[in-house]
Protein backbone atom coordinates (compact mmCIF):
# COMPACT_ATOMS: atom_id res chain seq x y z
CA UNK A 1 0.00 0.00 0.00
CA UNK A 2 1.52 3.43 -1.23
CA UNK A 3 -0.21 6.18 1.56
CA UNK A 4 0.27 9.68 0.66
CA UNK A 5 -0.68 11.94 3.50
CA UNK A 6 -1.80 15.54 3.40
CA UNK A 7 0.51 16.05 0.57
CA UNK A 8 1.14 19.31 -0.76
CA UNK A 9 4.28 20.95 -2.93
CA UNK A 10 4.73 24.59 -3.38
CA UNK A 11 6.46 25.24 -6.99
CA UNK A 12 6.70 28.45 -9.18
CA UNK A 13 6.03 30.58 -6.02
CA UNK A 14 2.60 29.20 -5.30
CA UNK A 15 1.47 26.70 -3.87
CA UNK A 16 0.33 23.52 -6.31
CA UNK A 17 -1.85 21.60 -4.44
CA UNK A 18 -1.65 21.22 -0.23
CA UNK A 19 -3.41 18.79 1.81
CA UNK A 20 -4.08 15.63 -0.35
CA UNK A 21 -4.51 12.68 0.84
CA UNK A 22 -3.71 9.13 -1.62
CA UNK A 23 -4.28 5.63 -0.93
CA UNK A 24 -2.89 3.01 -3.74
CA UNK A 25 -3.84 -0.63 -3.05
CA UNK A 26 -1.25 -3.21 -4.03
CA UNK A 27 -2.31 -5.42 -6.88
CA UNK A 28 -4.22 -2.98 -8.33
CA UNK A 29 -3.73 -0.90 -11.28
CA UNK A 30 -4.69 2.92 -10.88
CA UNK A 31 -4.99 5.69 -13.15
CA UNK A 32 -4.35 9.18 -12.12
CA UNK A 33 -6.46 11.56 -14.39
CA UNK A 34 -5.41 15.39 -13.98
CA UNK A 35 -5.35 18.55 -16.42
CA UNK A 36 -1.81 20.08 -17.86
CA UNK A 37 0.14 21.33 -15.08
CA UNK A 38 -1.82 20.24 -12.61
CA UNK A 39 1.79 18.32 -11.21
CA UNK A 40 1.59 14.63 -12.30
CA UNK A 41 5.06 14.45 -12.73
CA UNK A 42 5.45 15.79 -9.73
CA UNK A 43 3.29 13.32 -7.71
CA UNK A 44 4.83 10.04 -9.20
CA UNK A 45 8.12 11.52 -8.10
CA UNK A 46 6.99 12.37 -4.61
CA UNK A 47 5.21 8.97 -4.59
CA UNK A 48 8.42 7.13 -5.99
CA UNK A 49 10.65 8.30 -3.14
CA UNK A 50 12.45 10.95 -5.80
CA UNK A 51 11.36 14.20 -4.60
CA UNK A 52 10.17 15.33 -1.42
CA UNK A 53 6.79 16.84 -0.68
CA UNK A 54 7.03 20.25 0.76
CA UNK A 55 4.33 19.07 3.13
CA UNK A 56 3.29 15.69 4.28
CA UNK A 57 4.79 12.30 3.91
CA UNK A 58 4.72 9.10 1.72
CA UNK A 59 4.23 6.08 3.76
CA UNK A 60 4.50 2.29 2.01
CA UNK A 61 4.15 -0.93 3.84
CA UNK A 62 3.83 1.21 6.86
CA UNK A 63 7.41 3.08 6.16
CA UNK A 64 7.95 6.64 5.68
CA UNK A 65 9.71 7.26 2.77
CA UNK A 66 10.95 10.45 4.14
CA UNK A 67 11.32 10.89 7.48
CA UNK A 68 12.56 7.55 8.16
CA UNK A 69 15.87 5.71 7.16
CA UNK A 70 17.19 6.89 3.74
CA UNK A 71 18.14 3.17 3.04
CA UNK A 72 14.33 2.30 2.75
CA UNK A 73 13.69 5.32 0.20
CA UNK A 74 16.79 3.69 -1.63
CA UNK A 75 15.31 -0.02 -1.31
CA UNK A 76 12.01 1.54 -1.83
CA UNK A 77 12.95 3.19 -5.56
CA UNK A 78 14.87 -0.12 -6.52
CA UNK A 79 11.56 -2.18 -6.43
CA UNK A 80 9.77 0.26 -8.69
CA UNK A 81 9.83 0.80 -12.23
CA UNK A 82 9.42 4.54 -13.90
CA UNK A 83 8.56 4.88 -17.25
CA UNK A 84 9.06 8.83 -18.26
CA UNK A 85 6.60 11.31 -20.03
CA UNK A 86 9.91 12.90 -21.06
CA UNK A 87 11.60 11.97 -24.35
CA UNK A 88 15.09 10.68 -23.90
CA UNK A 89 17.27 12.68 -25.54
CA UNK A 90 20.89 10.62 -25.65
CA UNK A 91 21.65 10.45 -29.09
CA UNK A 92 23.82 7.56 -28.57
CA UNK A 93 21.35 4.93 -26.78
CA UNK A 94 19.82 2.32 -28.59
CA UNK A 95 17.17 0.17 -27.63
CA UNK A 96 19.29 -2.22 -26.24
CA UNK A 97 21.39 0.18 -24.32
CA UNK A 98 17.66 0.74 -22.16
CA UNK A 99 17.88 -3.25 -21.39
CA UNK A 100 21.15 -3.07 -20.48
CA UNK A 101 20.59 -0.07 -18.17
CA UNK A 102 17.41 -1.97 -16.21
CA UNK A 103 19.43 -5.41 -16.28
CA UNK A 104 22.01 -3.62 -14.24
CA UNK A 105 19.73 -1.91 -11.69
CA UNK A 106 18.47 -5.25 -10.41
CA UNK A 107 21.49 -7.18 -11.22
CA UNK A 108 21.85 -10.96 -11.03
CA UNK A 109 19.82 -11.12 -14.69
CA UNK A 110 22.59 -13.76 -16.63
CA UNK A 111 22.65 -12.17 -20.68
CA UNK A 112 20.97 -14.92 -21.83
CA UNK A 113 18.15 -14.63 -19.56
CA UNK A 114 18.28 -11.18 -20.46
CA UNK A 115 18.14 -11.37 -24.15
CA UNK A 116 15.56 -14.23 -23.71
CA UNK A 117 13.34 -11.68 -21.89
CA UNK A 118 14.25 -8.89 -24.12
CA UNK A 119 12.93 -10.54 -27.37
CA UNK A 120 9.34 -11.60 -25.42
CA UNK A 121 9.37 -7.78 -24.22
CA UNK A 122 9.92 -6.14 -26.84
CA UNK A 123 7.08 -8.10 -28.59
CA UNK A 124 4.92 -7.74 -26.25
CA UNK A 125 5.11 -4.08 -27.29
CA UNK A 126 5.07 -4.29 -30.56
CA UNK A 127 8.57 -4.00 -31.55
CA UNK A 128 9.91 -6.88 -32.55
CA UNK A 129 13.82 -6.78 -33.82
CA UNK A 130 14.15 -3.22 -32.29
CA UNK A 131 17.05 -3.84 -30.05
CA UNK A 132 19.74 -2.50 -32.33
CA UNK A 133 17.05 0.42 -33.02
CA UNK A 134 18.72 3.63 -31.73
CA UNK A 135 16.35 6.30 -29.90
CA UNK A 136 16.73 9.47 -31.38
CA UNK A 137 15.39 7.80 -34.94
CA UNK A 138 12.30 6.12 -33.19
CA UNK A 139 8.90 7.72 -33.34
CA UNK A 140 7.18 9.41 -29.29
CA UNK A 141 4.93 5.95 -29.32
CA UNK A 142 7.85 3.39 -30.20
CA UNK A 143 10.43 5.37 -27.09
CA UNK A 144 7.67 5.29 -24.70
CA UNK A 145 6.55 1.41 -25.41
CA UNK A 146 10.28 0.44 -25.87
CA UNK A 147 10.90 2.29 -22.30
CA UNK A 148 8.06 0.41 -21.13
CA UNK A 149 9.83 -2.94 -22.06
CA UNK A 150 12.94 -2.34 -20.29
CA UNK A 151 11.51 -1.15 -17.59
CA UNK A 152 9.39 -4.42 -17.27
CA UNK A 153 12.42 -6.37 -17.77
CA UNK A 154 13.30 -5.86 -13.72
CA UNK A 155 9.41 -7.16 -13.04
CA UNK A 156 9.13 -3.93 -11.14
CA UNK A 157 6.74 -4.40 -7.45
CA UNK A 158 5.16 -0.69 -8.58
CA UNK A 159 5.33 0.77 -11.89
CA UNK A 160 4.79 4.93 -12.12
CA UNK A 161 3.98 5.65 -15.88
CA UNK A 162 3.90 9.22 -17.06
CA UNK A 163 1.77 9.78 -19.76
CA UNK A 164 2.49 6.42 -21.14
CA UNK A 165 -1.02 5.86 -22.41
CA UNK A 166 -1.06 8.60 -24.18
CA UNK A 167 2.21 8.86 -25.55
CA UNK A 168 2.20 4.77 -27.28
CA UNK A 169 -0.98 5.95 -28.64
CA UNK A 170 -4.14 4.99 -29.69
CA UNK A 171 -3.19 1.99 -31.58
CA UNK A 172 -1.83 0.75 -28.52
CA UNK A 173 -4.30 1.48 -25.88
CA UNK A 174 -5.72 -2.06 -25.91
CA UNK A 175 -3.10 -3.54 -25.54
CA UNK A 176 -1.62 -1.61 -22.87
CA UNK A 177 -5.12 -1.89 -21.31
CA UNK A 178 -4.65 -5.67 -21.43
CA UNK A 179 -0.85 -5.14 -20.08
CA UNK A 180 -1.64 -3.44 -16.97
CA UNK A 181 -4.28 -5.33 -15.94
CA UNK A 182 -2.65 -8.85 -16.39
CA UNK A 183 0.54 -6.63 -14.21
CA UNK A 184 -2.12 -6.03 -11.47
CA UNK A 185 -3.56 -9.29 -11.19
CA UNK A 186 0.07 -10.84 -10.84
CA UNK A 187 0.11 -9.16 -7.74
CA UNK A 188 1.87 -5.76 -9.42
CA UNK A 189 1.24 -2.10 -8.65
CA UNK A 190 0.57 0.33 -11.69
CA UNK A 191 0.25 4.07 -11.33
CA UNK A 192 -0.33 6.01 -14.38
CA UNK A 193 -0.52 9.53 -14.65
CA UNK A 194 -2.07 10.98 -17.75
CA UNK A 195 -4.33 13.75 -18.96
CA UNK A 196 -7.49 12.28 -19.24
CA UNK A 197 -8.50 9.10 -19.29
CA UNK A 198 -9.79 6.61 -22.59
CA UNK A 199 -13.65 6.62 -22.59
CA UNK A 200 -13.72 2.92 -22.63
CA UNK A 201 -11.07 2.48 -19.05
CA UNK A 202 -13.19 5.25 -17.55
CA UNK A 203 -16.38 3.60 -18.04
CA UNK A 204 -14.82 0.32 -17.43
CA UNK A 205 -13.35 1.80 -13.63
CA UNK A 206 -16.52 3.82 -12.92
CA UNK A 207 -16.38 6.91 -10.93
CA UNK A 208 -13.50 8.30 -9.67
CA UNK A 209 -12.21 9.58 -6.96
CA UNK A 210 -11.20 13.38 -6.54
CA UNK A 211 -8.04 14.39 -4.69
CA UNK A 212 -7.52 17.84 -5.60
CA UNK A 213 -6.64 18.54 -9.03
CA UNK A 214 -7.01 14.91 -9.38
CA UNK A 215 -9.45 12.34 -10.73
CA UNK A 216 -8.43 8.66 -9.28
CA UNK A 217 -9.40 5.76 -11.00
CA UNK A 218 -9.16 2.15 -9.93
CA UNK A 219 -8.99 -0.07 -13.30
CA UNK A 220 -10.76 -3.33 -13.19
CA UNK A 221 -8.57 -6.16 -12.97
CA UNK A 222 -9.73 -9.52 -14.01
CA UNK A 223 -10.58 -12.11 -11.28
CA UNK A 224 -10.30 -9.26 -9.37
CA UNK A 225 -13.00 -7.34 -6.76
CA UNK A 226 -15.69 -6.50 -9.20
CA UNK A 227 -14.58 -7.58 -12.29
CA UNK A 228 -15.78 -11.28 -13.58
CA UNK A 229 -13.09 -11.34 -16.62
CA UNK B 1 12.08 -5.21 -3.17
CA UNK B 2 14.57 -5.56 -5.96
CA UNK B 3 18.62 -6.90 -4.92
CA UNK B 4 21.38 -4.53 -5.18
CA UNK B 5 22.82 -4.63 -8.37
CA UNK B 6 26.52 -5.25 -8.49
CA UNK B 7 28.58 -2.32 -9.28
CA UNK B 8 32.17 -3.77 -9.64
CA UNK B 9 33.54 -2.78 -12.66
CA UNK B 10 30.65 -0.50 -13.92
CA UNK B 11 32.64 1.63 -16.44
CA UNK B 12 33.55 -1.48 -18.07
CA UNK B 13 30.25 -2.99 -18.67
CA UNK B 14 28.54 0.29 -19.37
CA UNK B 15 31.27 1.44 -21.46
CA UNK B 16 33.36 -1.38 -22.67
CA UNK B 17 35.36 -0.34 -25.86
CA UNK B 18 36.40 3.07 -24.22
CA UNK B 19 37.37 1.87 -21.21
CA UNK B 20 39.96 -0.38 -22.74
CA UNK B 21 41.12 1.77 -25.09
CA UNK B 22 42.02 3.95 -22.02
CA UNK B 23 42.94 1.04 -19.90
CA UNK B 24 45.75 -0.25 -23.25
CA UNK B 25 46.88 3.49 -22.90
CA UNK B 26 47.53 3.93 -19.26
CA UNK B 27 49.39 0.26 -19.48
CA UNK B 28 51.66 1.35 -21.83
CA UNK B 29 52.30 4.66 -20.05
CA UNK B 30 53.14 2.80 -17.02
CA UNK B 31 55.11 0.55 -18.99
CA UNK B 32 57.45 3.47 -19.51
CA UNK B 33 57.00 4.99 -15.59
CA UNK B 34 58.47 1.51 -14.89
CA UNK B 35 61.14 1.40 -16.96
CA UNK B 36 62.19 4.82 -15.38
CA UNK B 37 61.21 4.22 -11.86
CA UNK B 38 63.38 0.23 -11.98
CA UNK B 39 65.80 2.65 -13.66
CA UNK B 40 66.13 5.10 -10.33
CA UNK B 41 65.32 2.54 -8.35
CA UNK B 42 68.59 0.64 -9.02
CA UNK B 43 70.79 3.20 -9.86
CA UNK B 44 70.00 5.38 -6.43
CA UNK B 45 69.67 8.54 -8.55
CA UNK B 46 73.57 8.62 -9.64
CA UNK B 47 74.77 6.93 -6.69
CA UNK B 48 75.63 3.96 -8.82
CA UNK B 49 77.41 6.27 -11.54
CA UNK B 50 79.31 7.99 -8.95
CA UNK B 51 80.63 4.49 -7.13
CA UNK B 52 82.03 3.30 -10.04
CA UNK B 53 84.11 5.63 -10.58
CA UNK B 54 85.36 6.73 -6.85
CA UNK B 55 87.52 4.70 -5.30
CA UNK B 56 89.89 5.07 -2.14
CA UNK B 57 93.47 4.37 -2.31
CA UNK B 58 95.52 3.44 0.34
CA UNK B 59 99.03 3.50 -0.30
CA UNK B 60 100.98 0.64 1.61
CA UNK B 61 104.66 1.13 3.38
CA UNK B 62 107.55 -0.79 1.29
CA UNK B 63 108.13 -2.86 3.46
CA UNK B 64 104.41 -4.44 4.25
CA UNK B 65 104.43 -8.15 3.33
CA UNK B 66 101.95 -9.64 0.29
CA UNK B 67 100.76 -11.67 2.80
CA UNK B 68 100.11 -8.98 5.92
CA UNK B 69 98.31 -6.98 2.70
CA UNK B 70 96.06 -9.56 1.80
CA UNK B 71 95.37 -9.63 5.39
CA UNK B 72 94.55 -6.05 5.80
CA UNK B 73 92.42 -6.01 2.52
CA UNK B 74 90.03 -9.00 3.56
CA UNK B 75 89.58 -6.55 7.05
CA UNK B 76 88.97 -3.94 5.03
CA UNK B 77 86.56 -6.02 3.08
CA UNK B 78 84.71 -6.49 6.14
CA UNK B 79 83.56 -3.09 6.91
CA UNK B 80 80.03 -2.17 5.63
CA UNK B 81 80.09 0.57 3.33
CA UNK B 82 83.00 -1.10 1.44
CA UNK B 83 81.90 -3.37 -1.75
CA UNK B 84 85.12 -4.35 -2.62
CA UNK B 85 88.80 -3.91 -1.89
CA UNK B 86 91.57 -5.13 -3.83
CA UNK B 87 94.90 -5.38 -3.26
CA UNK B 88 97.94 -4.89 -6.03
CA UNK B 89 101.50 -5.63 -5.07
CA UNK B 90 104.47 -3.01 -5.85
CA UNK B 91 105.68 -5.29 -9.06
CA UNK B 92 102.18 -4.72 -10.90
CA UNK B 93 101.81 -1.52 -9.64
CA UNK B 94 104.96 -0.52 -11.50
CA UNK B 95 103.82 -2.74 -14.71
CA UNK B 96 100.69 -0.21 -14.52
CA UNK B 97 102.68 2.98 -13.97
CA UNK B 98 104.61 1.94 -16.97
CA UNK B 99 101.78 1.13 -19.14
CA UNK B 100 100.51 4.92 -17.99
CA UNK B 101 103.59 6.58 -18.79
CA UNK B 102 105.72 4.60 -21.06
CA UNK B 103 109.45 5.47 -21.92
CA UNK B 104 110.51 5.85 -18.01
CA UNK B 105 111.79 2.65 -17.23
CA UNK B 106 114.98 4.50 -16.10
CA UNK B 107 113.29 5.34 -13.04
CA UNK B 108 113.92 1.77 -11.75
CA UNK B 109 117.24 2.14 -11.42
CA UNK B 110 119.72 0.61 -8.53
CA UNK B 111 116.97 1.90 -6.09
CA UNK B 112 115.25 -0.99 -7.43
CA UNK B 113 111.05 -0.50 -8.04
CA UNK B 114 110.02 2.68 -6.66
CA UNK B 115 106.46 1.81 -6.73
CA UNK B 116 104.85 0.85 -4.01
CA UNK B 117 102.06 -1.72 -3.57
CA UNK B 118 98.45 -0.24 -2.78
CA UNK B 119 94.81 -1.36 -1.91
CA UNK B 120 91.92 0.08 -4.13
CA UNK B 121 88.21 0.00 -2.21
CA UNK B 122 85.14 0.54 -3.63
CA UNK B 123 82.26 1.99 -1.93
CA UNK B 124 78.74 0.53 -1.81
CA UNK B 125 76.84 2.70 -4.14
CA UNK B 126 74.07 3.20 -1.29
CA UNK B 127 77.16 3.94 1.07
CA UNK B 128 78.52 6.49 -0.54
CA UNK B 129 78.60 9.32 1.56
CA UNK B 130 81.12 11.55 3.38
CA UNK B 131 80.64 10.36 6.66
CA UNK B 132 81.01 6.63 5.42
CA UNK B 133 83.67 7.73 3.67
CA UNK B 134 85.66 9.19 6.26
CA UNK B 135 85.12 6.20 8.50
CA UNK B 136 86.98 4.07 6.01
CA UNK B 137 89.75 6.43 5.61
CA UNK B 138 89.95 7.09 9.05
CA UNK B 139 89.89 2.69 9.58
CA UNK B 140 92.34 2.68 7.10
CA UNK B 141 94.56 5.64 8.26
CA UNK B 142 94.87 4.05 11.47
CA UNK B 143 96.93 1.08 10.48
CA UNK B 144 100.68 1.24 10.88
CA UNK B 145 101.01 -0.52 6.94
CA UNK B 146 99.65 1.95 5.66
CA UNK B 147 101.56 5.13 4.29
CA UNK B 148 98.67 7.34 2.59
CA UNK B 149 95.05 7.33 2.05
CA UNK B 150 93.93 8.86 -0.87
CA UNK B 151 90.50 9.18 -0.67
CA UNK B 152 89.51 13.07 -2.36
CA UNK B 153 88.12 14.57 0.96
CA UNK B 154 88.69 17.56 -0.43
CA UNK B 155 86.38 17.63 -3.66
CA UNK B 156 84.07 14.76 -2.44
CA UNK B 157 81.12 16.99 -0.72
CA UNK B 158 80.76 18.70 -3.80
CA UNK B 159 80.76 15.86 -6.10
CA UNK B 160 78.37 14.24 -3.29
CA UNK B 161 76.28 17.31 -3.15
CA UNK B 162 76.09 17.29 -7.24
CA UNK B 163 74.99 13.75 -7.03
CA UNK B 164 72.02 14.54 -4.57
CA UNK B 165 71.10 17.04 -7.32
CA UNK B 166 70.86 15.05 -10.27
CA UNK B 167 69.16 12.59 -8.17
CA UNK B 168 66.41 14.90 -6.55
CA UNK B 169 65.89 16.63 -10.73
CA UNK B 170 65.59 12.59 -11.58
CA UNK B 171 63.04 11.78 -9.14
CA UNK B 172 61.68 15.30 -10.15
CA UNK B 173 61.26 14.08 -13.55
CA UNK B 174 59.44 11.33 -12.54
CA UNK B 175 57.34 12.87 -10.32
CA UNK B 176 56.02 15.29 -13.00
CA UNK B 177 54.82 12.33 -15.13
CA UNK B 178 53.06 10.19 -12.71
CA UNK B 179 51.30 13.93 -11.83
CA UNK B 180 50.83 14.16 -15.86
CA UNK B 181 49.33 10.45 -15.12
CA UNK B 182 46.73 11.25 -12.50
CA UNK B 183 45.77 14.33 -14.51
CA UNK B 184 45.10 12.49 -17.27
CA UNK B 185 43.32 9.89 -15.61
CA UNK B 186 41.15 12.66 -13.99
CA UNK B 187 39.95 14.09 -17.00
CA UNK B 188 39.52 10.46 -18.54
CA UNK B 189 37.37 9.51 -15.45
CA UNK B 190 35.64 12.72 -16.03
CA UNK B 191 34.71 12.60 -19.27
CA UNK B 192 34.08 8.56 -18.80
CA UNK B 193 31.38 10.12 -16.02
CA UNK B 194 29.84 12.96 -18.51
CA UNK B 195 28.98 10.21 -20.85
CA UNK B 196 27.32 8.07 -18.28
CA UNK B 197 25.85 10.11 -16.81
CA UNK B 198 21.91 9.00 -18.02
CA UNK B 199 22.87 5.47 -16.96
CA UNK B 200 24.13 6.91 -13.79
CA UNK B 201 21.20 8.87 -13.11
CA UNK B 202 19.51 6.02 -14.45
CA UNK B 203 20.73 4.18 -11.53
CA UNK B 204 20.49 7.04 -8.96
CA UNK B 205 16.53 6.73 -9.89
CA UNK B 206 16.06 3.27 -8.88
CA UNK B 207 17.65 3.03 -5.85
CA UNK B 208 21.32 3.15 -6.19
CA UNK B 209 23.36 5.23 -4.00
CA UNK B 210 25.55 8.00 -5.70
CA UNK B 211 27.97 7.55 -2.77
CA UNK B 212 27.92 3.25 -3.24
CA UNK B 213 28.23 4.25 -6.56
CA UNK B 214 31.19 6.47 -6.44
CA UNK B 215 32.88 3.86 -4.24
CA UNK B 216 32.28 1.00 -6.23
CA UNK B 217 34.15 3.11 -9.74
CA UNK B 218 36.76 4.44 -7.69
CA UNK B 219 37.32 0.84 -6.14
CA UNK B 220 37.55 -0.15 -9.85
CA UNK B 221 39.62 2.07 -10.93
CA UNK B 222 42.47 1.19 -8.00
CA UNK B 223 42.05 -2.36 -8.83
CA UNK B 224 43.11 -1.52 -11.88
CA UNK B 225 45.75 0.76 -11.44
CA UNK B 226 47.46 -1.76 -9.46
CA UNK B 227 47.35 -4.54 -11.82
CA UNK B 228 48.13 -2.11 -14.58
CA UNK B 229 50.89 -0.60 -12.64
CA UNK B 230 52.33 -4.37 -11.87
CA UNK B 231 51.97 -5.10 -15.12
CA UNK B 232 53.43 -2.01 -16.43
CA UNK B 233 56.46 -2.43 -14.17
CA UNK B 234 56.87 -6.25 -14.90
CA UNK B 235 56.89 -5.36 -18.48
CA UNK B 236 59.19 -2.50 -17.89
CA UNK B 237 61.34 -4.41 -16.09
CA UNK B 238 61.76 -6.58 -18.65
CA UNK B 239 62.78 -4.39 -21.08
CA UNK B 240 65.27 -3.09 -18.91
CA UNK B 241 66.53 -6.57 -18.32
CA UNK B 242 67.30 -7.07 -22.29
CA UNK B 243 68.52 -2.88 -22.54
CA UNK B 244 71.21 -4.17 -19.62
CA UNK B 245 71.90 -7.35 -21.76
CA UNK B 246 72.67 -6.10 -25.22
CA UNK B 247 74.37 -3.00 -23.24
CA UNK B 248 76.63 -3.55 -20.79
CA UNK B 249 77.87 -0.80 -20.57
CA UNK B 250 74.77 0.85 -19.21
CA UNK B 251 75.51 -1.63 -16.20
CA UNK B 252 77.67 1.06 -14.35
CA UNK B 253 74.90 3.63 -14.68
CA UNK B 254 71.85 1.27 -13.44
CA UNK B 255 73.51 -1.85 -12.19
CA UNK B 256 73.17 -5.77 -12.78
CA UNK B 257 70.30 -7.26 -14.48
CA UNK B 258 70.22 -9.99 -11.32
CA UNK B 259 69.11 -6.50 -9.21
CA UNK B 260 65.81 -6.37 -10.80
CA UNK B 261 65.13 -9.72 -8.96
CA UNK B 262 66.05 -8.71 -5.25
CA UNK B 263 63.37 -8.70 -3.26
CA UNK B 264 63.86 -4.95 -2.10
CA UNK B 265 63.58 -3.94 -5.91
CA UNK B 266 59.92 -6.48 -6.47
CA UNK B 267 59.30 -4.77 -2.91
CA UNK B 268 59.17 -1.54 -4.62
CA UNK B 269 57.74 -1.73 -7.69
CA UNK B 270 54.69 -3.32 -5.28
CA UNK B 271 54.78 -0.03 -3.64
CA UNK B 272 55.16 1.83 -6.47
CA UNK B 273 51.71 -0.31 -8.00
CA UNK B 274 50.23 0.65 -4.53
CA UNK B 275 50.61 4.44 -5.42
CA UNK B 276 49.33 4.23 -9.13
CA UNK B 277 46.09 2.57 -7.56
CA UNK B 278 46.22 5.11 -5.13
CA UNK B 279 46.39 7.62 -8.00
CA UNK B 280 43.80 6.02 -9.64
CA UNK B 281 40.98 5.72 -7.00
CA UNK B 282 41.47 9.59 -6.56
CA UNK B 283 41.56 10.06 -10.25
CA UNK B 284 38.16 8.60 -10.80
CA UNK B 285 36.65 10.16 -7.58
CA UNK B 286 37.77 13.90 -8.53
CA UNK B 287 36.68 13.11 -11.81
CA UNK B 288 33.60 11.94 -10.64
CA UNK B 289 33.03 14.48 -8.37
CA UNK B 290 33.82 17.31 -11.10
CA UNK B 291 31.17 15.76 -13.77
CA UNK B 292 29.06 15.47 -11.66
CA UNK B 293 29.54 19.60 -10.44
CA UNK B 294 30.09 20.73 -14.15
CA UNK B 295 33.45 21.83 -13.95
CA UNK B 296 36.30 20.77 -15.65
Amino acid sequence: MIEGFRLGVFSRGTTLWDGLDFAFGDAAAWFVAGPPSSGKTLLLSILRGERRPDAGDVVVSGESLYRGNAAIGRAWRASCGHVPGQAISDARLTVGDLFRRSALACGGVRESERLARTDRLLEMVGLPGALGWRIPEMSISERVRASLAAELLRGPKVLFCDGVVAGAGILYRERLWGLFRALAREGNTVVLAERTIPERWALAAGDPEPIGPFRVYRLPVPGGKGETG
Amino acid sequence: MSEQPSLWWIDLRLSRAPFVREMIGRFLFFCLLGVAFLSLILSGGGSRFLADRYAITAVLRAEVPAAEAEGLVRKVAALPPVRSAAYTDPEAAWKEFLRAYPGLDSLRGAGGNPMPGYIEIRIRPERLTGADVALVASALRSVSHVERVLAGEEWLPRLLRAGRVASRACWGIFGVFLAAFFLVGRLQERARAVALAGDFAFLAERGVSIGRLAFFRAAGAAVSGFFLAAAGTAAGGGALFLLLGRFPSLEGVIGPPSDLLLPRTVAAAVLFSLGAALLSAAASLLGGRAAGSGRK
